[in-house]
């Protein structure tokens, strides 16, 4: 039985899409089958990261509404063995899902995949309500931003509240720099504030951008700090201890990874 | 205070009646709100966004990031304890306070605030040479 987790953040905008895509990318290269849920319903665009769109027929509201077999919705990304898409409607609303309907398709999922993501709508109301209805496990993505941070806390009282096991962190669009000139809040600060475990550290990557544009996850090909970023994250939900690299200036950055590591 | 009180009751240093003390037994996140007709205690932090709203005291064992009203019926004679105080806004009975921008300064020890001359003082709750709790 696979596991479902839920990712989400409260705030928009804050690359809850792009970490379920290059999560499921990264995935499903350490050989897992991953199924990516696109919760969003009316705004649809996990498949357009995956650059997957043209090759949708059926989507999550004609799965509930007995439109067609679960099966026949899913695609197959044919870059990447094990990996699969479930889309979202674009011409429906939330309202077109109920949680109940919502924890029926990811108990299919489950069946059939090691890992089913759920990408979440931003907010609190009904999408994010049936997002978090299957899951059975949530990841927080939070920018250093204030903000950001508070909804973020939101979110994990409701989770709390929803009996979902303590979410884990995901800081995305860090800016090393910034944080070294006091103008931006450091990993321990979020941290400090919200009182979860930290599962990953993405940095700001304009590799992100150009991948996006391509339908190209950036987790797809080597050299992209975020696309490594996200391989990590990965690897720490299959429940390995993998140290996590600051993000610093290259020249500084041999010795700080040193002291990162306690081997200095 | 020496009064007899029924289990459900509580008597305020001010004699007034009102309910039992309310535990809350875990972190207020942003969003969560208390309100309670008398005194509160978290065993937990109150994080910014969360709000407590209490007849009586606040006491919190943990860090106090949120708004906290005390003495919310008008007693100006409430207090609010913290582990860490750092709330975003206090207010006591009528008198409300907003802590100084920056928190650097905010010692690493209990403190308790209460209303002295229609202004919000705040003190040290234990001194750390006798290790126990300052009498009010
Ligand atoms: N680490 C990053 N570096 C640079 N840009 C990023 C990063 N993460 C996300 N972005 C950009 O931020 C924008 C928003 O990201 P994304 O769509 O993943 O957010 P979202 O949380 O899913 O938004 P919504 O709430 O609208 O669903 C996108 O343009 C994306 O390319
Ligand atoms: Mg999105």
């Amino acid at each position: 039985m696979g596991e479902v987790i839920v990712i989400t953040s409260g705030k928009g905008g804050v690359g809850k899409t792009t970490t379920t895509a290059n999560l499921g990318v990264a995935l499903a290269q350490l050989g897992l089958k991953t199924c990516l849920v696109d919760a969003d319903i009316g705004l649809r665009n996990l498949d357009v990261v995956l650059g997957l769109e043209n090759r949708i027929v059926y989507d999550l509201v004609d799965v509930v509404e007995g439109f067609c077999r679960l099966r026949q919705a899913l695609i197959r990304d044919k870059r990447l063995e094990g990996l699969s898409l479930l889309p979202a409607a674009q011409t429906k609303d939330k309202t077109s899902v109920t949680p109940e309907q919502m924890r029926g398709v990811t108990e299919e999922l489950r069946a059939e995949f090691d890992y089913v993501l759920v990408d979440s709508p931003a907010g609190i109301e009904q999408g994010f309500k049936n997002a978090i209805a299957g899951a059975d496990h949530a990841l927080i993505v939070a920018t250093p931003e204030v903000a950001s941070v508070r909804d973020a806390d939101r979110i994990i009282g409701l989770l709390e509240a929803a009996e979902i096991p303590p979410a884990r962190l995901i800081v995305n669009r860090l800016r090393p720099g910034m944080v070294r000139k006091g103008d931006m809040m450091s990993v321990d600060d979020i941290v400090d504030i919200l009182a979860i475990d930290l599962i990953g550290v993405v940095p700001e990557d304009e590799q992100i951008v150009v991948t996006t544009n391509r339908g190209e996850p950036a987790a797809l090909s080597q050299g992209s700090r975020a696309g490594e970023a996200y391989r990590a994250v990965a690897r720490r939900i299959r429940g390995e201890e993998v140290p996590f690299a600051e993000f610093g200036e290259p020249a500084g950055l041999f010795g700080r990874l040193r002291r990162m590591f306690g081997q200095a | 205070m020496s009064q007899v009180t029924h289990a459900s009751e509580d008597v305020g240093r001010d004699g007034s009646r009102r309910e039992a003390a309310l535990y809350v037994r875990r972190t207020l996140r942003a969003g969560q709100r208390i309100a309670h007709d008398g005194d509160v205690v978290v065993l937990g932090d109150v994080h910014a966004g969360a709000e407590i709203r209490a007849a009586g005291d606040v006491l919190v064992f943990g860090q106090l990031r949120g708004v906290v009203h005390a003495g919310a019926d008008g007693g100006d004679g409430a207090m609010v304890c913290a582990w860490r105080l750092q709330p975003l806004q206090l207010r006591i009975g009528h008198v409300i306070a907003r802590p100084p921008d920056a928190y650097e300064d905010v010692p690493d020890a209990p403190e308790i605030a209460r209303v002295e001359h229609g202004q919000v003082v705040i003190e040290r709750a234990a001194r750390p040479e006798d290790g126990r709790m300052a009498r009010g």
